[in-house]
């Protein structure tokens, strides 16, 4: 493989990242922020959790984006009495026609390329962590046997920060499981105006099936292939070292308000997001300004706050905001 | 040229920029680090207004050991490797480049490129060809190298205003010839002295001041020897003072000197040693010396051979005087005015330590010792550190060798002023009195005579019917030796309120001691 072919390869993933987006805006209005990264773990294999308040679009985002992709799109509604098999899938007796009986397994709604996992904290905890486990393994286990999810596979949780009563907030752990947390803002005036109008008329926009599964597959070869220098991969280091209160890097901020830091995995959601950050910048490399442009989403639910942040209601995006103006680039 | 090698150039060209930068600035650096103590020290000198600060030999050797260890410092940042790698961060981060010629330069420093990574070389070698090293490193020097031009002129400016200020470098030799001034002035005072001996320890205590290589604690020795010198001088001229007094009232005795009695009470001393001499010379007459001659007198202790001192030798020429009658003896006339003038000598070397001691204190040279009490804590038991004494035995616990016996000899409160003074009792003075054992009193009718008061009516005639007063006065007997007493005690009191090493009244241990060694003998008692 030549630089040329390189070259063609990150014309294409860009355009072909670009149409996606381009059609999504369609029906989504502004969360321009929010459609790359929803389409950034898709090709990072990773997994979104998106939190807002009720009508902001969270549910019409991912079912757009299924509408987009050539994907099979499932959704499951979390109440507290969904069950593990409800999403897995569960072992029933069939009889064929000579009348002898066995049994087969019923695959659940995660045997799917896009699941849409709504309100995923009204479900008690053993039910999510049967989806959890499905996404951290990319397989299901169900009557002594394991099965394969198809790839892509990619979860999107929504869930309402407001409505705490009846609710099981997810764990540390398995908030761990996610490649970015995706706050959807309330919109402004001009956006609303476009809602109203795309919304309450005869016809609503449709949108087009752009991306093929197989496209999708070589553009995540391609956001994986792009190289990072050891100072850019360092600076990364430096940040998530910085949000633990015990390490010698800590921000000031973390060691008064952080409880547990961020795991190796959220470098690894920084290198990677960066890494698409940087194709969609035109650039075969990653910069530390890619790795800023992708900390909030990728860091802010990897970090345990501890009880004076909660009284003096610091969140972690102002910790983070904070580690980001502080950790210095590297100068060599 | 290959992308490497042009990425390579670009980046060697920045180097080379950075590091003559880099090194100008160092250097700018530790000048403006100097030129603004230079600058801080001519202001503080021009603050304190006291000439020069003194800087001494250690703080000359601890500046320039700073200024050698700036100068190793300015010279080790100077002169440190800039990489190729902070190159191409520092071309980074002035061009806006996003981190291109730092992943660049890292992607062909490993072994194995993808194919990714070459052609992020590709692009980052484009990039560098456009590049022009000046604009990301200018040629212009570094603000610090102003910063360095702008301290100078205000340095120039300050020595110009105060051009006594910038030869600071002699502040310490300044100093020390200040001081060596101040003694050598001090030792002028004491030339043309009379001989004394204590003026010779001083002279030696002053010279050892004035001498350079001088160590600390040769001064402070030095200090003490002038200082000791200086008290004992002014004790013998108390002690020669003493018996000028006892001398006055020896001539007084005699009508012939009474002239020269009340001159020398006066305090004219000169003029005292003027009638003498002339006295003298009148006695000179044979019929004078004949019948001098014939007057028995006991010697003297100068004439044995003892010496005990001016104030002895001058109360042993006021016996002379005052145990004849109406003829002098010639050579007590001179040992009178030998004496006196070895009085006067003693005043005058008093007058010149005092003034020496004077300066000493004004050049802050320690002259006095020191104590943690106060003069009043020794006479009020308010004032003593431990007010509350014992109700029995007047012993009080003794805090830094203070102790206080103010009830030792006390006032009964029954207002018996013929008991006052008799009594001896607890030192609270707030228990019953034991009797004072002290030495016998005289007879009463040897302390005392009777006298009569001649009256004068108005026209200054005497009245021969008014009643003569007759009273009890003094008789000459016990005025001798109530003043030979007095002048005792009060020629004692300097040395016994001396105080010792420990800071203890020698009088106050010896009145301890006395007080336990007598307790247990008076309870036998």
């Amino acid at each position: 493989m030549n630089t040329a072919v390189v070259d063609r390869q990150i014309q294409a993933f860009r355009e072909q990242f670009q149409l996606v987006r381009d059609e999504i805006s369609l029906v989504i209005v502004g969360n321009d922020e929010i459609i790359s990264g929803v389409m950034t773990c898709l090709l990072v294999r990773g997994h979104v959790l998106l939190e807002g308040i009720p009508g902001v679009g969270k549910t019409k985002l991912v079912q757009t984006m299924a509408d987009v992709l050539h994907l099979k799109f499932s959704r499951i509604q979390f109440t507290p009495d969904l069950m593990p098999g409800d999403i897995i899938g569960t072992n029933i007796v069939r009889e064929d026609e000579s009348g002898r009986k066995a049994f087969e397994f019923q695959h659940g709604p995660i045997f799917a390329n896009m699941v849409l996992a709504d309100e995923i904290n009204r479900a008690t905890p053993k039910t999510q962590s049967a989806l959890l486990e499905a996404m951290q393994e990319n397989s299901v286990s169900a009557a002594g046997r394991t099965h394969a999810l198809d790839q892509p596979f990619f979860v999107l949780a929504t869930q309402n920060p407001i409505e705490m009563e009846g609710t099981y907030p997810l764990p540390e752990a398995q908030m761990d499981r996610f490649f970015y947390k995706l706050k959807l803002d309330f919109p402004n005036v001009e956006q609303l105006h476009l809602i109203v109008d795309r919304t309450t008329g005869q016809k609503e926009p449709a949108v087009r099936r752009v991306l093929r599964q197989g496209e999708i597959l070589e553009m995540r070869e391609t956001a994986r292939a792009i190289p990072v220098a050891r100072p850019v991969q360092e600076y990364a280091i430096r940040v998530t070292l910085a949000t633990h209160p015990e390490s010698p890097q800590a921000h000031e901020m973390s060691r008064k308000y952080v409880r547990f830091g961020s795991s190796p995995r959220g470098t690894q959601a920084l290198i990677l997001g960066a890494k698409v950050h940087a194709l969609m910048n035109d650039r075969v490399y990653v910069s530390c300004e890619d790795v800023r442009a992708v900390a909030l989403p990728a860091l802010r639910h990897r970090i345990l706050l501890n009880f004076e942040a909660e009284a003096a209601r610091i969140d972690t995006d102002t910790i983070l905001a904070k580690i980001l103006e502080w950790v210095p680039e590297p100068k060599e | 040229m290959k992308d490497r090698e042009v990425i390579l150039s670009v980046l060697r060209s920045i180097e080379r920029r950075l590091w003559l930068h880099r090194a100008l600035h160092e250097i700018a650096y530790g000048a403006c680090v100097v030129l603004f103590s230079l600058i801080a020290f001519q202001f503080v000198g021009v603050a304190l207004s006291s000439g020069v600060p003194a800087v001494g030999t250690g703080a000359r050797t601890a500046i320039a050991t700073a200024m050698v260890m700036l100068g190793v410092y300015v010279a080790w940042r100077a002169l440190r490797h800039v990489t190729l790698a902070q190159a191409a961060g520092e071309a980074d981060v002035r061009a806006r480049l996003k981190d291109e010629l730092k992943s660049a330069y890292c992607f062909f420093s490993t072994p194995e490129q993808s194919p990714f990574a070459q052609l992020q070389i590709a692009r980052a070698a484009a990039t560098a060809r456009h590049l022009d090293p000046g604009t990301i490193v200018p040629g212009r020097p570094p603000r610090s190298l102003y910063a360095v031009a702008g301290l100078g002129a205000v340095l120039m400016l300050v020595m110009w205003i105060a051009p006594r200020q910038s030869h600071s470098w002699d502040g310490a030799d300044l100093s020390a010839v200040a001081a060596a001034r101040e003694t050598r002035d001090l030792r002028a005072l004491l030339e043309g002295a009379p001989l004394d001996p204590e003026l010779e320890k001083l002279d030696g205590a002053l010279e050892e001041l004035q001498r350079a290589d001088a160590t600390t604690e040769e001064k402070a020795r030095a200090a003490t020897r002038a200082r000791d010198a200086i008290e004992q001088a002014n004790m013998e001229a108390t002690a020669a003072r003493e018996g000028l007094v006892r001398l006055a009232e020896a001539m007084r005795a005699n009508p012939r000197f009474e002239k020269a009695a009340e001159a020398l009470r006066a305090g004219r001393n000169e003029e005292t040693l003027a009638l003498l001499r002339q006295m003298s010379a009148e006695a000179g007459d044979p019929d004078v010396r004949a019948a001098a001659k014939d007057e028995p007198r006991p010697l003297s202790d100068i004439e044995k051979g003892l010496d005990g001192g001016i104030e002895e030798r001058l109360a042993e020429a006021g016996r002379d005087l005052s145990s004849i009658n109406a003829k002098v003896n010639q050579d007590a006339m001179d040992r009178v005015v030998s004496a006196l003038q070895e009085a006067n000598q003693q005043l005058e070397v008093q007058s010149r330590v005092t003034e020496v001691k004077r300066r000493m204190q004004d050049a802050m040279i320690p002259t006095s010792q020191r104590s943690a009490l106060t003069a009043s804590q020794f006479d009020s038991s308010d004032n003593a550190p431990n007010a509350t004494a014992s109700p029995d035995t007047g012993n009080a616990d003794i805090r830094g060798g203070t102790m206080f016996r103010q009830g030792a000899v006390t006032r009964r409160n029954d207002d018996d002023k013929a008991r006052d003074g008799n009594m001896s009792g607890s030192a609270a003075g707030n228990s019953e009195a034991l009797a004072l054992e002290g030495a016998a009193t005289q007879r009463l009718d040897a302390q005392l005579k009777l006298e009569a008061v001649q009256r004068r009516d108005d026209a200054g005639n005497d009245d021969e019917k008014a009643d003569q007063g007759w009273f009890y006065s003094a008789s000459q007997e016990q005025k001798s030796l109530l003043g030979f007493e007095d002048v005792r005690a009060r020629s004692n009191f300097d040395r016994e309120n001396a105080m010792s090493f420990e800071s203890v009244p020698i009088r106050q241990k010896r009145a301890v001691k006395e007080y336990f060694l007598n307790l247990h003998e008076s309870e036998k008692k």
